[in-house]
């Protein structure tokens, strides 16, 4: 299934992680088959597909919360493990910003770092130095529901990135935000990425945002999800927005089209075919 | 920073607050005095006997004449309702998280939680004074009894309502189950909990009234018993008075308890 663009140079030396072989069913269904995928270290990868076509399945393994069916194999770090070995050293960060209503911004940012135990003063502190980078300086004290839609994302975002983890999971983080706060949300994460340099899996619906951000794109097939291609983004950094006019951008754009559209169609057909 | 933070809404100010608070106040009391002229003016104007209706103001004069009677009857209730309500709303959590974490407990236990509940409480009542004598712990256990279970019901939706996703968060976090409950499932169920610990604050003072009638020498209840068998109508309707005040200053504190607690609403 995995077929390489004549132009993509051998992966990088040490994969941070690697799935080979990764099957998940759930019950009749099955989500994943055969899907192989490596992200290396410091590397920004992102996922793009057809809707149901398992990304969420892919990132609950890799965040440790669901364990694929036995026979593939999951290395972390170069050593080979379950898929709960993961739980607490990925930072995860799902679609919809699931901030704690009753904490304020700074508690909120802080979850994951109580939950390691660190004591709550020296965590707050940690993050009241972080706040003006992430655009909320001075909203410390505020609660959720008095923010907008972006700050809610910055937060999330801020509670993954103080989770100090080698891998980032981002799933589809700025789905619900509006275009242009869009936008800025990507160029700000590119910005903070280049400063922090972790290793980012990135799952997105919009293809642009998988070209703008991405070192490498990962195109999955429709279910059970695989890896359909892998493009490689050789767009210089840092990257400025008018990039996705640039012919080279247009030209991956094609690419990158193609292979999602042919993925549709067939999981469409094969929706038109349980319906007759 | 690229993007400028823009604050999405104002922090209201303290003073508009506090004159809209002040307002409210202003409006109950106005509404109660209303009510009590009323009450007061009919009665002289209808010449209803007192038999159906005393005047408020004789019901005013029986409790001035004997306020320590009522004073002690007063606190006397005010303790059983505030233990069997304190130690019903706490079993009814801890039980809903028992239920939440052990579901073959629950399937054996919540049937026979549904049927304690369908025993009348005044033919429970009689056994539990049988069981702890006329004690304070008896009438408190009566208010716990019709406290804990709508509590226990309320807890385990709310736990059970936690976003599974919020959960899956936790867990990547590398949260234990207790941390999960502390931090998260607990916080979450309370504004569900919340709507039962009001209902049960009503319930426990039923209980503890109830209770003290199979036999008792102080409380509101007793003091309600002896007006009606000595037919002295300006003393039922003193106790009634002065169980009312009870219940809507003990209805009052816990709903301010909620305010205090669920400050984010119903938020999500």
């Amino acid at each position: 299934m995995l077929r390489h663009q004549d132009d993509a140079p051998a992966p990088a030396p040490e994969p941070l992680i690697e799935l080979k072989g990764v099957d998940k069913t759930f019950g009749p269904v099955k989500a994943l088959s055969g899907l192989s995928a490596r992200v290396g270290r410091g590397e920004f990868v992102t996922v793009v597909g057809p809707s149901g076509c398992g990304k969420s399945t892919l990132f609950n393994i890799v965040a440790g919360l669901e364990e694929p069916d036995p026979g593939g194999a999951l290395r972390f770090e170069g050593r080979s493990c379950h898929a709960a070995d993961l739980l607490g050293r990925v930072s995860f960060m799902p679609q919809r910003d699931l901030l704690l209503p009753w904490r304020t911004v700074i508690d909120n940012a802080i979850l994951a770092l109580e939950i390691e135990g660190r004591p709550r003063k020296e965590a707050r502190a940690e993050a009241l130095r972080m706040l003006p980078e992430f655009g909320l300086a001075g909203f410390e004290a505020q609660y959720p529901h008095q923010l907008s839609g972006g700050m809610r994302q910055r937060v999330a975002l801020m509670r993954t990135f103080l989770f100090e983890r080698d891998l980032m999971l981002l799933d589809e983080p700025f789905g619900a935000l509006d275009a242009l706060t869009r936008t800025l949300m990507q160029r700000w994460l590119l910005d903070v990425w280049q400063r922090h340099r972790r290793t980012i899996l990135f799952i997105t619906h919009d293809v642009d945002e998988a070209i703008f951000l991405g070192d490498r794109v990962l195109v999955m097939t429709a279910r059970p999800g695989a890896v359909k291609l892998e493009q490689r983004i050789d767009l210089p950094r840092p990257r400025r927005p008018d990039l996705v006019t640039a012919p080279e951008f247009i030209r991956l754009k094609r690419t990158l089209l193609e292979a999602i559209e042919e993925e549709s169609l067939k999981s469409f057909q094969i929706a038109e075919e349980k319906i007759r | 920073m690229s993007a400028a933070p823009a604050l999405a809404a104002s922090t209201p100010a303290a003073g508009p607050r506090a004159g809209l608070f002040a307002r409210r106040v202003a409006g109950r009391v106005a509404a109660l005095l209303a009510v009590a002229l009323a009450w007061e003016g009919l009665v002289l104007l209808l010449g209803i006997r007192p038999f159906y209706l005393p005047r408020l103001s004789s019901v005013l004069a029986a409790i001035a004449a004997s306020p320590g009677a009522y004073a002690a009857g007063f606190l006397r209730t005010l303790a059983e309702t505030l233990i069997g309500f304190v130690a019903g709303g706490a079993f009814g959590v801890a039980v809903a998280v028992a239920f939440l974490r052990l579901r073959a407990l629950r399937e054996m236990v919540f049937p026979l939680f549904v049927v304690s509940q369908t025993i009348p409480v005044i033919a429970f009542g009689a056994l539990v004074v049988l069981w702890f004598g006329n004690t304070l712990i008896a009438k408190a256990v009566i208010a716990f009894y019709l406290t804990f279970f709508p509590v226990t019901v309320n807890a385990l939706i709310g736990l059970e309502s936690v976003d599974p996703r919020q959960i899956a968060l936790m867990r990547s976090f590398g949260a234990s189950p207790r941390q999960i409950l502390l931090r998260l499932q607990l916080p979450s169920a309370l504004p569900q909990t919340f709507v039962a610990l009001r209902l049960a604050a009503s319930l426990s003072l039923v209980g503890a009234i109830v209770g003290e009638w199979f036999g008792d020498t102080t409380g509101l209840g007793v003091l309600l018993l002896q007006a009606m068998y000595n037919e002295n109508v300006v003393a039922i309707w003193a106790a009634l008075l002065v169980s009312a005040l009870l219940g809507t200053g003990f209805y009052s504190a816990v709903a301010l308890l909620e305010r205090r607690l669920v400050f984010w609403g119903a938020e999500q």
